[in-house]
């Protein structure tokens, strides 16, 4: 019988209506009322709004409201699944407290900080925010100014973003919260391979052998992932998953080797399993000499603080105070080769991106202490578990990297990329399968995946970040300002070339007050920030004004000044981009509901208050030094430009003559709406305009998009780019399968970034003659480094955070659906049960958990679904009452300057 | 207590639409807003909820939030997980396919439905004779509930779930 997915589908449900009412009597009628329920809906297909795996979903709406979702059957992604959180994409954006109007805070009618909040017009939210955006960005500049982007931003509204923050206020501080997500993966790709995002797809699940998931709980994080390595791993005896964590979680279920560690000797192990691989001669040569060269760079590089105390509680300082001088212990001496109880002053925390090529000999140098019995002792973290067992773990772990006729897929999430060394454990990932040559093929690779739906798409792909512009480029590189000036038609020097401050830095220029206006999209900063007490205070006290663009009210909005009402995901156009590449794109399906505007609409309604005299004429810029630069000052670009200085940004960069040939309505919008397009007046069609000026960066640069229209087509479900000749790309860097590798190499490392460099030994550079090495991907040596906070007689256990299955994020979204806020009410403290019985504490007890930087109470689970070793805490951050992130530590990988949530030290004792 | 809470709550809520549409001048208190109703700086001291802890069989249906959404689980399944390559009691009860298509039997546990012996990936028009693998997590779609109160109303439309 031929009958397709959908067709099949329809039939079983039927069925299974019919079966699933067990308990209750069915009667003809009800039956006969479901089968007709779909009458009248109008289905059309989206995206998951939550995490990164950027499943299919299906819509349906009627009379302009989403009345139920349903998991996309021809999504290659999850073909017919979600996870409980996708069910909900629907329920959503139902909540009765959706924020409906512009809030600004007054008192007698004007706009006072110490107001509460009250309902007013756009008109008078945008004359606001407009009148104290020019009080500060003229007094301070653009660097005084900043803005809170998205990994769950679209690739347009983050592509909007920062072309108002850069090339209209010429401002590089705007970062995305996705910079706590994956930047140290980011920085891992651009030092490993010279170009951003994995090489392979989800497919590699069906063509592997072993899949190892290294601080990635995909049970709950990536849960239709889980059901794919699941169906592998049951269906195939020989397959093997191994769920190397700190903390025994979901995923060792399906685990045939659960390997619990300590915080941080991630590291060690990795350098364990390279020291493996050299002594039983296991490095594929052949790979290795033709498409890899060996790099190392400085140990000496802080660990993300501040570098001064001036704003420390009086606890933090003892911490913080390692940034400059930190005195190793005996483990991190000998997998540095120095002396035990050194003090290490910090000097290259400035630079701690720099590197430079090694010889073979100095990486086999420089992981010859990674021994089995060192590693063994430094990173057994389950008290419970003997030495012995632990090593026959590692043991265990080796062999199944080192079979050579095993394909092996490494993943990993938050574990890495929240690490005070993420870029570095990201690099080793990649440094033991390019040793094995197992990378870049179908069902061999190191993956990284990502932890927000458009995180890649949107953060990384368009660029985001302070020091980005999009496909990959950077603002301080000459060439690649000069391109974006070309397609964007800004007089040379309009870019700024310092880059800005990163979304933990901006936090602390609210504190410090360099910046004084902040604008927050899609994103809860206050809530998700750790060392949080700063923050909201800074937000509150100084002399700022932060603008909170939000569906919901939250701690964001809690602490804003001006909150503007946000449509939601199917409110408005988007596309997203998921870890395997994939764009995929929807149609606006319902209006926003009052005053709800998309976000699109909220960056171009305020870039029509300001005129190109305002922004393009001389600006300060404290510490710019750029050889093409007066220092600290970028020039007037006005004059001669061209341009009129009474042109508005609107008209500059958005509304451009260009972008207006898209027009909508348009064929491809069917029957639906665009309530951004209408809104602006102009006949266009901003999101398919954006969308096409962006991809103009990235094609013929192995970054291509597919046009716009294309992505809509009913036998497409998201590409996977570079899209060359209307073609996906499923493997890159593989002559198979890249259109961009050169014919004749096999493979083919061609990113472009930090492939010149000086050469050297473990210490430093010896030679600083540039050696290229185009075409090939580099092998780090990176060492253990012990956390900057580790657990004493006074705050004596670990804390590690993240999320659960059920609930996204901060919350503000999926604690709204009854169904989930019931199956996970609140946040609890997972502890081992001799922890809490030591501590007077049992199930259900309530408990305060204390560290340097603040104190919350929350409720004891000893017997849920994660089981912390002793001496070892996990708490989720989704629980606004239960408020993590005034206990965590902002400290970040120097490199990716990523918040490390996974580790701090804490006391935990009874309320 | 707790009631009251819920109501405050409910209040804060429709008052900040009220004040909202109407453009009033009534101020919205800011710790009314959220789902804390605190202030941000303070710390609340958390609920606890339960579980229900009534055994399968013993429960009854929960509604579904709307047509096709996965159905929660009405009963206790703290000694059912975690669920392991070796061991899925959840499976051992709701694996009925003789019940397909027929009325539902009190105390009988909820079949699980042909959907979830099909293989969506590479064989989607059969149904076959065993759970596929891919739907083997049952806890990752179908989760248990507890006593807690909505934190906010939610106006989604269920009703066509009925």
């Amino acid at each position: 019988m031929n009958i397709t997915r959908r067709d099949f589908l329809k039939q079983s449900a039927i069925v299974s209506t019919a079966a699933a009412t067990v308990g209750i009597p069915v009667n003809e009628i009800a039956n006969a009322a479901t089968l007709n329920a779909e009458a009248g809906w109008r289905w059309d297909r989206g995206v998951c709004r939550f995490c990164g795996v950027g499943c299919g979903i299906q819509i349906a709406t009627e009379k302009g409201k989403i009345v139920a979702t349903k998991a996309d059957v021809d999504s290659p992604v999850n073909r017919g699944l979600n996870c409980i959180k996708g069910y909900f994409n629907g329920k959503i954006i139902y909540g009765k407290d959706r924020l409906t109007q512009p809030l600004l805070r007054m008192k007698n009618g004007q706009f006072d900080k110490q107001g509460e909040f009250v309902a007013v017009s756009w008109d008078r939210a945008f004359d606001e925010m407009e009148k104290q955006f020019k009080r500060h960005y003229k007094e301070l500049g653009p660097t005084g100014v900043g803005f809170f982007a998205s990994g769950q931003h679209t690739v347009q509204e983050g592509y909007a973003a920062v072309k108002l923050m850069k090339a209209g206020f010429r401002s590089n501080n705007i970062d995305p919260n996705a910079r706590h997500c994956m930047a140290s993966a980011v920085a891992g790709f651009m030092q490993t391979f010279g170009i951003d995002e994995p090489s392979g797809n989800y497919d590699d699940i069906e063509h592997t052998d072993t899949m190892i998931l290294w601080g990635a709980n995909m049970a709950e994080m990536h849960p239709v992932l889980w059901t794919r390595i699941t169906d592998r791993r049951m269906n195939n005896p020989d397959v093997r998953v191994v769920n190397l964590t700190t903390v025994s979680n979901m995923s060792s279920g399906i685990a045939d080797l659960e390997i619990i560690f300590k915080p941080q000797t991630d590291l060690a192990i990795m350098n364990y399993l390279a020291r493996e691989i050299v002594t039983r001669n296991a490095v594929n040569w052949d790979f290795v000499n033709k498409h890899c060269a060996f790099a190392a760079g400085p140990t000496d590089i802080g660990y993300g603080l501040r570098g001064s105390d001036k704003y420390d509680y009086a606890p933090e300082k003892d911490t913080n105070g390692r940034e400059l001088t930190m005195q190793l212990d005996s483990y991190e001496a000998i997998a540095q080769g120095k002396k035990p109880g050194a003090t290490v002053e910090q000097k290259n925390r400035n630079s701690a991106d720099k590197h430079w090529l090694i010889s073979f000999d100095d990486f086999k140098a420089g992981v010859e202490p990674y021994t089995l019995d060192f590693v063994a002792e430094l990173a057994k973290g389950d008290a419970d578990e003997s030495l012995d067992a632990f090593k026959l773990k590692l043991k265990a772990l080796g062999d199944l990297y080192i079979e050579k006729s095993r394909k092996v897929v490494s993943f990993w999430t938050m574990g890495f990329n929240q690490h005070q060394r993420g870029t570095w454990v990201n690099e080793q990932a990649y440094m033991v399968h390019l040793l094995l040559g197992k990378q870049a093929t179908p069902g061999n690779g190191a993956f990284s995946l990502t932890g927000q739906p458009s995180a890649c798409g949107t953060a990384r792909e368009v660029g985001t970040f302070s020091h980005r512009l999009p496909a990959d480029m950077v603002v301080n590189n000459p060439d690649h300002r000069a391109a974006s000036e070309t397609i964007w038609k800004l007089p040379a020097k309009t870019l700024n070339p310092k880059p800005g401050s990163h979304i933990t830095k901006l936090l602390r220029d609210l504190e410090d007050g360099q910046v004084k206006f902040a604008w927050v999209q899609v994103c809860n900063p206050f809530q998700g920030s750790a060392n949080a007490n700063h923050w909201i205070k800074a937000a509150r006290e100084m002399d700022n004004f932060i603008v909170v663009s939000d569906a919901y009210p939250g701690i964001s909005t809690k602490v804003a000044d001006l909150v503007l009402p946000a449509a939601m995901i199917f409110e408005k156009w988007g596309a997203y981009g998921n870890a395997e590449r994939r764009t995929q794109m929807w149609r606006e399906q319902v209006p926003p509901p009052g005053q709800a505007r998309s976000d699109i609409w909220q960056i171009m309604e305020f870039s029509k208050r300001f005129k190109l005299k305002e922004v393009w004429g001389e600006q300060k810029i404290p510490g710019l030094k750029d050889a093409a630069f007066t220092d600290g000052i970028l020039p007037d670009v006005l004059t001669d430009s061209g341009y009129s200085p009474e042109t508005t940004l609107y008209e500059a960069l958005f509304a451009t003559d260009a972008n207006k040939q898209f027009k909508w309505p348009d064929a491809v919008g069917k029957t639906h709406d665009n309530h951004t397009a209408k809104l602006l007046g102009d006949h266009w069609f901003p999101e398919k305009a954006l969308f096409e000026e962006y991809a103009s960066f990235g094609r013929g640069h192995a970054h291509d998009l597919a046009e716009f229209d294309v992505y809509f087509r009913d036998d497409v479900r998201g590409l996977k780019w570079p899209v060359v000749d209307g073609k996906e790309t499923h493997w890159r860097f593989n002559e198979a399968y890249d259109p961009y590798v050169k014919k004749g190499s096999g493979f083919d490392f061609y990113g472009s970034a930090f492939k010149s460099l000086p050469s050297g030994n473990l210490d430093g550079v010896t030679n600083p003659e540039m050696t290229s090495i185009k075409g090939r991907a580099k092998i780090f040596f990176r060492p253990y480094a012990a956390p900057v906070e580790q657990p004493d007689h006074e705050y004596d256990m670990w804390l590690s955070t993240g999320r659960v299955l059920e609930h996204w994020h901060s919350g503000t979204m999926t604690r709204r659906v009854r169904e989930l806020h019931w199956a996970v009410p609140a946040a609890l403290i997972y502890m081992h049960p001799a922890d809490a019985k030591s501590r007077g504490l049992k199930q259900e007890s309530i408990a305060w958990i204390e560290s340097r930087r603040g104190k919350i109470k929350a409720t004891v689970e000893t017997t849920g679904r994660n089981r912390p070793p002793k001496g070892t805490v996990f708490v989720p951050w989704f629980d606004e009452g239960v408020f993590i992130n005034k206990v965590t530590l902002d400290s970040t990988c120097p490199i990716s300057k990523q918040t490390d949530f996974k580790k701090c030290a804490v006391k935990i004792y009874k309320a | 207590m707790l009631k009251k809470h819920i109501i405050t709550a409910l209040m804060a809520a429709s008052s900040l639409i009220t004040a909202a549409s109407a453009y009033a001048a009534t101020p919205v208190q800011t710790n009314s807003m959220g789902l804390s109703k605190t202030s941000v700086f303070d710390v609340p001291t958390p609920v606890v909820y339960h579980y229900t802890d009534k055994a399968p069989g013993q429960s009854k249906l929960l509604p579904r939030a709307y047509l096709g959404a996965p159905p929660q689980v009405p009963h206790a399944v703290a000694d059912f997980l975690p669920i392991t390559q070796d061991s899925n009691m959840c499976i051992a009860c709701h694996a009925q396919p003789d019940q397909w298509g027929k009325k539902p039997v009190a105390g009988v546990a909820t079949a699980i439905p042909p959907t979830h012996y099909t293989d969506l990936r590479n064989a989607p028009g059969k149904v076959t004779d065993h759970l596929i693998n891919a739907r083997y997590n049952c806890n990752q779609c179908h989760v248990p509930q507890t006593d807690a109160p909505p934190l906010v109303e939610n106006t989604f439309s269920s009703k066509k779930a009925r």
